[in-house]
């Protein structure tokens, strides 16, 4: 499978400290990587280093063969990179369709164009009925949606994931774990921030663990599970999850 | 009205339509300053001073409602088109139309290079640079003797006829200046309908957001920049017509680039018809607590601002609007 994502030798630096240190990945088409690691592990800040949102002080990243290390997050965006932020952030003013219609612009000029590809990516995730609502009116697992309707209707060819699926409920996290499969049997590479280990067991090809900023870990999800460094800095005992 | 009772509901669905559409409304303003050129012959400075300021609120509000940067400094626009027909009549004999077309360009230009120089500058502090561009432009007013008449100003003494208009003429500058307010709007119209004006949104609401939507927040800054001061320009030739004397104390000052933003965020920001609102609102509030209350109208003024940021943070267009997509959801739930 062709290579979708390579980043090489990240390093992130705020002020004395090594948020990432010396961090390589790679991400074939339609394969799921996962990252794991405890809180304050520098999953976020890769990730941002990656897409554009923090400055990697050291390292490449390379999107399909293009450097991309020194663009900005836009123009990682129009080169295929889709991302959900850990924190959703809807354009509270604007309706759940015009959310996603403003990404879906991208590739048209046609606003009734982007209208029709909103509308195909709502009703993707299952928010088409909700259209016509104001977004700031959604609650948390329908604004998780409205986050992946929006970079879906990018089309995007790398989707980044951060903690989509943190705090929802059961039903909830079964459909969404289900859509990401889809989602990958499409072709689209997916990177994704989880702490929920169901859906990491679940979903990833492979995980990286991460802790103090550095990569301890790196295999399938059985085998850093039961990896006894991963075990001591993450699940933090003996038993799993 | 017994024959009407049938069908009732089919008359105000065809009432809602015709209201819905954005031109429509734009018919109706048309309509209203018609009535009022017939109804006010006396009144016709108070109505262009209102169209006007309307308009110019109106283009202020490309940039400060629709893409969420607040300027206070678009008074330099309206200078700048006054004195641009001024100088240019005054020196090179050229006639309104080419100078009113220069003083876009001129404004256009400006503002893409201020919002160049600025828009890294994010909140509070955009607002206080642009602050400066007016008073720039005051200092260059009040220096550049040979062009602007200096301290003492210029007076526009003849003007081209197009088509053998008395441009002097009141009636016919209130025409004109509810024809500039009718094309500012238009162009809001069909910019925030578009492309653009859904891009000037999400830049408003989130920029980090908006790259991940592919939007480059810079570029969208300007390109609503560069409108929003070429229109304003415009208007401002408009004014430069009607006052035929320029000085750059009133038409520099901070005084006329607060007021211009006040009257959309009183009316309602990022909203089509917000700014004429308010600026209606305004003008006649003023000129009615100006013969009651004399010096105290200033206070009334500010009364009406706090009462607003209180009670009504959107704006009273800004409130109504919401309410409708709220209703508007409400019913598309229920069918």
């Amino acid at each position: 499978m062709p290579r979708a994502l390579e980043a090489d030798g990240i390093v992130v630096q705020f002020g004395g400290l090594l948020a990432v240190n010396d961090v390589s990945l790679a991400l074939d088409e339609g394969s799921i990587l996962g990252l794991i690691g405890p809180n304050g592990a520098g999953k976020s800040t890769l990730f941002n280093a990656l897409t554009g949102y923090a400055k990697a002080k050291k390292g490449e990243v390379d999107l399909f063969g293009r450097r991309v290390t020194r663009l900005p997050p836009y123009a990682r965006t129009r080169l295929g990179m889709g991302r959900t932020f850990q924190i959703e952030r809807p354009f509270e003013g604007l309706t759940v369709l015009e959310n996603v219609m403003i990404p879906a612009f991208l590739t048209t000029s046609r606003r009734v164009e982007a209208e029709r590809r909103a509308h195909a990516a709502l009703e993707q995730v299952g928010l088409a009925d909700r259209a016509l609502q104001p977004s700031s009116d959604l609650n948390l697992a329908r604004r998780r949606r409205l986050e992946l309707a929006k970079a879906l209707a990018l089309e995007p060819k790398v989707l980044f994931l951060d903690e989509l699926m943190a705090g929802l409920n059961p039903p909830a996290l079964r459909d969404m774990i289900s859509f990401v499969r889809t989602l990958s049997e499409r072709g689209i590479a997916i990177l994704m921030v989880e702490h929920i280990m169901q859906a990491v067991t679940e979903l990833c090809d492979e995980v990286i663990v991460l802790a103090f900023g550095e990569k301890i870990a790196h295999g399938s999800p059985a085998d850093v599970t039961n990896d006894q460094r991963v075990i001591e800095a993450y699940l933090g005992g003996g038993d799993d999850d | 009205m017994t024959a009407d009772t049938a069908r009732p509901e089919r008359r105000t669905g065809l009432v809602r339509t015709f209201l819905a559409s954005p031109w429509s409304r734009l018919a109706i303003i048309a309509a209203l300053g018609a009535a009022w050129f017939v109804a006010f012959p006396s009144y016709m400075s108070l109505g262009i001073a209102l169209l006007l300021l309307a308009g110019w609120s109106t283009a202020w509000d490309l940039l400060g409602g629709w893409t969420g940067q607040t300027s206070l400094g678009h008074a330099a626009f309206v200078g700048l088109g006054a004195y641009t027909i001024g100088t240019t009549a005054n020196e090179l004999d050229l006639a309104p139309w080419w100078a009113a077309l220069l003083a876009m360009a001129l404004a256009a230009g400006l503002s893409y290079v201020w919002g160049k120089l600025t828009f890294r500058l994010r909140g509070s502090y955009f607002v206080l640079a642009s602050i400066a561009i007016a008073e720039v432009l005051r200092l260059v007013a009040i220096n550049e003797r040979s062009l602007t008449g200096g301290a003492v100003g210029l007076f526009i003494f003849d003007l081209a006829e197009p088509f053998g208009v008395d441009l002097f003429n009141r009636g016919n500058e209130f025409w004109i200046s509810l024809g500039y307010l009718l094309l500012v709007m238009s162009v809001t119209i069909l910019v925030t309908r578009g492309r653009l004006g859904y891009q000037m949104r999400a830049v408003r609401e989130d920029e980090a957001s908006a790259q991940a939507g592919g939007i480059n927040p810079e570029v969208v800054k300007l390109r609503a920049f560069v409108l929003s001061g070429a229109l304003t320009a415009l208007g401002g030739c408009i004014y430069g017509i009607f006052l035929s004397a320029l000085q750059p104390q009133p038409m520099f000052e901070l005084h006329l680039s607060v007021r211009i933003a006040l009257v959309a965020i009183i009316g309602g920001r990022g909203t089509l018809l917000g700014p004429l609102v308010g600026a209606t609102l305004l003008t006649l509030a003023a000129e009615l607590f100006r013969n009651v209350f004399a010096e105290a109208n200033l206070l009334i003024y500010g009364l009406l601002i706090v009462i607003v940021v209180l009670f009504v943070p959107r704006g009273l267009m800004g409130e109504l609007e919401r309410r409708s997509v709220r209703r508007r959801y409400a019913k598309s739930a229920r069918s």
